[in-house]
């Protein structure tokens, strides 16, 4: 399928440990590290004690009782639109829709509920607000609003692959001619229950995260958000609009294997990756850089690398491979969301983020995971992996506009 | 090229009926439940550890057990191809979530079970489901309000429509659980303000690639004939029924038919059932099913959900070809 129109990025909206928009991107080439002590709860009693928070976030000033995530995705949204020059006149309102990723939603309603039930009764204000605020819609639906679009709207919750998920719907929205303009992206915000699993699973780094290490020891979980505003190529030239990158193919695949494992073969990402290159019609000699999934825990690195070498060829076709969770650690369903919009400035600059405290070579991740530094070449195709709970893989391809 | 896509079964549980045509029949004769009868889960799941499966998941992969024995999509034709799901659903697995991070609490967090963690996921009960039938083809779930149900079945009749996928189990689900009753009923929602009482089901349907479904020889029970969604302008008490007729006559137009034999809406199947969240349109479609199968008169049926949290959604299906 490549005689069908494009569709485009026009605009990119960041919420990261790193800082929003430029700054964020500037900070991910420098090969920052956002990575510290856990703030937001006491870490005590946990086997771990650092996270990736992102301080000093201010949500928009009438979204405060919608939940830190959701206020990480109404900013994320608002930058996207500036960014896209996207005046409210430009766009049918029915025909502007919102597809947002997430793992957890607004975990903190729980949590709230249940702090109020540990300390002698659960508060009926903290159970009318699970109603009023948790249900995890509520993220696609406020965004619209605050948009003004009125077209579809979904929160596609399906984990950490969630934000690859939400743009590829979105893709598919706009292909079929059911929408005009998508904000497209995922959102989710550091949390407690995620803490707890994922310390109680021991995946979580002592320290840092550096994936593909020999000597890697975890992921470090994370929070944030970003969206993309994607259109039509014909409909975004029309307004004159700023084109980064076309979305050129998606891919998505289950395990069907484990809730929390992935497949030892690393089939279930190796279809994703091939689904994505049949439908941007290319095959992986194209691909000229890989947002990897790479959260840094023994296991998933090595099944990744794996996975690359089925698809790229041995040491994963020596295509540069990095994980900018090195540095801003793991945002869940908004993890690739963010590296999307990565991939997107990655194609624009011609420059690809490093995969940074990389110190040992592992001879089972043996991949070009651009270690320590930045670096320049002319990115012409890149491909964002994504892999969750459940199973859930989504490849997303993007490709270098060349008008 | 856009394919053409086709029902090939359907599976539900509910509480006042286990099949489509018993659910018609207690929508005619006004038969009512929101409770689900004491669940079996062995019924369905039976001969296999169902432990790792909260009650939100078994649910979701009885209702597709029986819908893919219903469509005749076997084991064998699972593994040799990509067989997807998609699943709508307001709260997820809430009662899980709250008790994961209660039991943190009360004992510590270095001492809750990792395999409930893996539950707390909003994803969690398509993932079982997944492992459970061995579907490794897309697998999302859809979060749109009241119209998640309808909005999956949506989703993943444009996944096959596009050419990604030939075929996915779709539909949706939501429990009575203490956590969301006690919720609904703090915020003044549901029955609590005379609205209607939270209820519970699942329900899946098979949606296949017209061209593929005929090469394995499937029965096409019912074609998508058009579909669209959309938000109201301002979420209320009340349904915006500008929304309801909007994304009414969009699906209408995509179908090319100017008008339908039968209509089914949200609200009869909150009449039987109460308000099954996510189930909702899922069970819409089921009931659209079976009255094209049951009445040969009806030819074409527009099911649309349109619930007063701003999300709308409506398909509009038809007769299969040849069926007379």
């Amino acid at each position: 399928m490549i005689d069908r129109e494009p569709v485009v990025v026009t605009g990119i909206g960041l919420v990261t440990a790193l800082g929003t928009g430029t700054g964020a991107w500037q900070n991910l080439l420098d090969g920052r590290c956002a990575i510290g002590p856990v703030r937001s709860f006491d870490t005590a009693r946990h086997a771990a004690h650092v996270g990736a928070e992102i301080a000093n976030f201010t949500p928009p000033a009438d979204a405060a009782q919608f939940g830190r995530a959701t206020g990480f995705a109404l900013g994320a949204a608002r930058h996207a639109l500036a960014d896209a020059g996207l005046a409210r006149a430009e766009v049918d309102a029915l025909r502007g829709g919102v597809t947002i990723g997430t793992t957890s939603g607004e975990p903190a309603f729980v949590e709230r509920l249940e702090d109020s039930r540990a300390a002698g009764a659960a508060s009926a204000e903290a159970s009318a607000d699970l109603a009023m605020h948790y249900p995890s819609h509520l993220l696609a639906a406020r965004v619209a609003r605050d948009a003004g679009f009125l077209g579809p709207a979904m929160t596609i919750p399906t984990a950490c692959a969630a934000g690859n998920h939400a743009i590829a719907a979105a893709a598919g929205l706009l292909r079929s001619g059911r929408a005009d303009v998508m904000l497209a992206g995922g959102a989710d915000a550091f949390s407690r229950i995620t803490f707890t699993g994922f310390a109680r699973l021991g995946a979580i780094a002592p320290e840092y995260c550096q994936p593909f290490d020999r000597h890697r020891k975890g992921m470090v979980p994370g929070e944030g958000a970003a969206m993309l505003l994607l259109e039509r190529a014909g409909h975004a030239r029309r307004r004159g609009a700023r084109i980064y990158a076309e979305v050129a193919g998606c891919g998505l695949s289950c395990d069907a294997y484990h809730m929390t494992g992935g497949d030892p073969s690393g089939d279930g990402a190796v279809r994703a990756m091939h689904g994505a290159l049949a439908d941007a019609g290319l095959s992986p000699g194209d691909v000229s850089y890989v947002s990897a999934h790479g959260t840094g825990t023994p296991v998933n690195d090595r099944l990744e690398a794996i996975a690359l070498t089925r698809v790229f060829g041995s040491g994963g076709g020596g295509i540069p491979a990095s994980s900018i969770k090195s540095m801003i650690g793991h945002a869940m369903g908004a993890a690739s969301a963010i590296e999307a919009v990565a991939c997107v400035l990655a194609t624009v600059h011609d420059v690809v983020p490093p995969t940074i405290h990389y110190e040992t070579p592992d001879p089972e991740c043996s991949l070009d995971c651009v270690p320590n530094a930045a670096r320049e070449y002319r990115v012409g195709i890149a491909m964002n992996n994504a892999y969750g709970f459940g199973g859930n893989n989504a490849s997303v391809i993007f490709r270098k506009w060349e008008a | 090229m856009r394919r053409r896509v086709g029902i090939t079964g359907a599976g539900l549980v509910s509480p006042v009926a286990d099949s489509p045509a018993v659910l018609v029949e207690a929508m005619a004769s006004g038969r009512s439940g929101t409770r689900l009868m004491p669940f079996d889960p062995a019924r369905d799941l039976g001969g296999r550890n169902t432990r790792p499966l909260d009650r939100l998941s078994q649910l979701v992969a009885a209702a597709t057990a029986r819908a893919l024995i219903d469509a005749a999509c076997d084991a064998d034709y699972r593994a040799a191809h990509g067989v997807g799901l998609a699943l709508g659903t307001v709260f997820s697995s809430v009662g899980t979530i709250c008790a994961f991070d209660r039991r943190a609490i009360e004992v510590g967090p270095q001492y809750v079970s990792p395999l409930d963690f893996a539950n707390t996921v909003l994803n969690a009960a398509a993932g079982q489901a997944a492992i459970w039938h061995g579907l490794r083809g897309a697998n999302a779930t859809i979060a749109a309000g009241g119209a998640s149900g309808l909005q999956a079945i949506a989703y993943a009749a444009d996944l096959i429509a596009s050419g990604a996928i030939d075929a996915m189990v779709a539909g949706g689900a939501d429990e009575r659980s203490p956590e969301a009753l006690a919720a609904i009923a703090d915020a003044g929602l549901g029955d609590a303000s005379g609205g209607t009482p939270l209820g519970e089901a699942a329900a899946m349907v098979v949606l296949e690639a017209e061209e593929t479904a005929r090469a394995r020889g499937a029965q096409i029970r019912a074609m998508i004939l058009g579909q669209a969604s959309g938000m109201a302008h301002i979420p209320g008490a009340s349904v915006d029924a500008s929304l309801t007729a909007r994304v009414a006559r969009a699906a209408l137009d995509e179908a090319g038919v100017r008008d339908v034999d039968a209509r089914i809406t949200a609200g009869a199947v909150f009449a039987i059932v109460g308000d099954t969240l996510g189930a909702t349109g899922a069970l819409q479609i089921v009931a659209g099913l079976e009255t094209l199968r049951a009445q040969a008169h009806v030819r074409t049926v527009l099911v649309e959900t349109t619930t007063a949290d701003g999300h709308g959604c409506a398909i509009v299906m038809g007769a299969p070809p040849g069926a007379s």
